[in-house]
């Protein structure tokens, strides 16, 4: 866990360090989710070697697919991507696109950043792969403003309605959307009760605590429902001057300043 | 039964059925359209590959693409008109990322002439044919349906069909065995005027060529069930000979069959052009032919179109 600490530290810093180069980045959604990745990434559940295309492995589909940079930051920490490549993100021409596209290094699916189709398709490669008997599991990452979309409920129903199993979301539950708090922007009720309902199997945790969420993943896996977990986090989290603001984008010297003064122990 | 006698969108059941037992990596889905779009024909054969996920077209087709990116080759089923909803999930999710998934519209056109405007998609070629990777295919008949939904499994990316509900008038039966993604048909050869169609029109073209021959006007017919990409060869080879052409669609007039024509003759060479189909939103009646009627596209009006064209050179 320690050991998960110090790499998510290292990443927000290369966060910060992205956010001083490419005025695209949404900082404070991928600071939220970063936690989360961290376990995913750190446990091997995903891997950044493996490619797009059809496969039996698990697929991470990043439906909130503006925090893509988290992903970034946790490659080049894993050694998967040097920094000069990570000053380039958001450049025409880099691979690092600020959503993902088809061509975008280390992730599953290029269909996000118009929130909510990330999800629909999770639910067909977790179809696609029971119907092919293949043991992977879909790891699907939404934030909580995309349930807003008609999509991700309809979506949801029908990961219930086939009871897939090998679904697995977690709802980066940060509170904040474009135009501010989630629940006053649009009421999102109980989310965990929403999902309670469809029948999956829910559990609420921690979204920055490693322990929680490696429980939760390994209870998730065994439950043989399809499963959420809605894990309270917090935006910017990890760079005290951000967390907690529904700030996305920042200023190049404040996010130098940002980087410089962030210890990692 | 043989296909000639299945309506349009049993062929589409058909096919899909058939093709099923060739392929053993296409699946199916519909949005509580199984009975409707005839996929149901699809399901009680290899029903352990079809999906219904309720009335949810946006579902349908984000899932579409998650099984076509777990290597699948799915076809989705609805009404033309409601496959409309799931337009932005169909860009991003499909469009794209080229996946190949296959969307059904059935019921398209007037062909859903008893539910009236809200269930008649007059804009589904269109909206098609903008979106970059799709081929977009309108076929005529049942027997060119079969044959489209068969050969589309041979296209590369996602792929926009075109289908009516009931009504059709048999006009490719015997035209070709095989269908080919992309090739024009000469239906009808003659030198004065062109009537180029696509989809269901193309029967009441060919009547409209036997009005103008009795008239002593040659009119060739030529039949472009792909309407992307577009058979530029036949195109250019009939454009440059005759005085000028008609298009008729069972569309709207913008931005569809009659527009990619136009498109293509600004660089071939322009021609005179009558561009049929329709202006507005459809209406109920209790028949195809009663819609026909009212909306002017009928082989009496098609026939005069040309005549004026070739009256103009």
């Amino acid at each position: 866990m320690e050991q998960l600490s110090k790499i998510a530290c290292e990443a927000r810093r290369r966060l910060l360090l992205m956010a001083a180069y490419d005025p695209g980045i949404h900082i404070g959604s991928s600071l939220s989710v970063l936690d989360i990745l961290t376990v995913i990434y750190g446990s091997g559940r995903a891997k950044f070697n493996a490619h797009n295309g059809v496969s039996t492995r698990n697929y991470l589909v990043l439906s909130k697919g503006h925090a893509v940079h988290a992903i970034y930051a946790l490659a080049s920490v894993f050694g998967h991507l040097n920094l000069d490549e990570l000053r380039e993100t958001g450049s025409l021409g880099s691979r690092l696109q600020n959503h993902p596209e088809d061509d975008t290094p280390f992730t599953d699916v290029s269909n996000s950043g118009s929130l909510g189709l990330g999800i629909g398709m999770a639910v067909g490669l977790a179809l696609g792969l029971r119907l092919r008997g293949a043991q992977g599991r879909v790891y699907l990452i939404t934030g909580d403003g995309e349930l807003d979309e008609g999509l991700s409920w309809e979506s949801f129903a029908v990961a219930a309605s086939y009871r897939l199993s090998n679904l697995i979301a977690i709802v980066d539950l940060n509170g904040a959307q474009l135009d501010g708090p989630s629940e006053e922007v649009l009421r999102k009720g109980d989310i965990a009760g929403r999902f309670k309902a469809l029948g999956f199997y829910v559990q609420t945790i921690d979204g920055h605590d490693y322990a929680q969420a490696a429980e939760a993943l390994e209870r998730a896996e065994a439950s043989g429902a399809p499963s959420v977990i809605v894990a309270n986090t917090v935006r910017g989290k990890g760079v005290p001057e951000l967390e907690g603001s529904i700030r996305q984008r920042i200023p190049r010297d404040e996010a130098l300043a940002l980087a410089s003064r962030l210890k990692c122990q | 039964m043989s296909v000639e006698d299945l309506t349009p969108r049993e062929a589409a059941g058909k096919a899909l059925a058939d093709l099923g037992d060739l392929r053993s990596d296409v699946v199916v889905l519909v949005a509580d359209t199984g009975e409707t779009t005839r996929a149901r024909l699809f399901a009680e054969r290899h029903p352990e590959r079809f999906f219904n996920v309720g009335i949810a077209e946006q579902a349908m087709a984000a899932i579409a693409a998650g099984l076509a990116a777990a290597g699948f080759m799915p076809y989705a089923l609805t009404f033309a008109a409601f496959m409309e909803r799931a337009y932005e999930v169909i860009r991003n999710s499909i469009a794209r990322l080229a996946l190949p998934v296959r969307l059904i519209g059935t019921h398209a056109g007037f062909s859903d002439t008893y539910d009236g405007p809200s269930h008649q998609a007059l804009e589904d070629i269109a909206i098609f044919r903008v979106l970059p990777n799709f081929t977009v295919i309108a076929p005529a008949d049942s027997c060119e349906t079969y044959k489209a939904v068969l050969a589309s499994a041979e296209v590369k990316g996602p792929v926009y069909l075109r289908v009516g509900r009931d009504f059709h008038i048999p006009a490719t039966c015997g035209l070709y065995k095989m269908f080919e993604v992309g090739k024009g048909y000469v239906v009808i050869d003659g030198r004065d005027v062109a009537i180029l169609t696509t989809g269901q029109m193309l029967g009441f073209a060919v009547e409209a060529a036997k009005i103008l021959g009795e008239k002593g006007v040659s009119a060739a017919v030529l039949h472009f069930p792909t309407v992307k990409p577009l058979d530029l060869s036949l195109l250019s080879s009939y454009a440059k000979e005759v005085k000028g052409i008609v298009t008729v669609e069972e569309h709207m007039v913008y931005g569809g069959f009659g527009s990619a024509i136009a498109e293509a003759l600004a660089s071939i060479g322009p021609k005179p052009m009558a561009i049929m189909g329709v202006k507005g939103f459809g209406k109920t009646a209790k028949n195809p032919a009663e819609l026909y009627e009212y909306f002017g596209l009928t082989p009496e009006n098609i026939a005069a179109r040309a005549e004026e064209l070739v009256a103009l050179s």
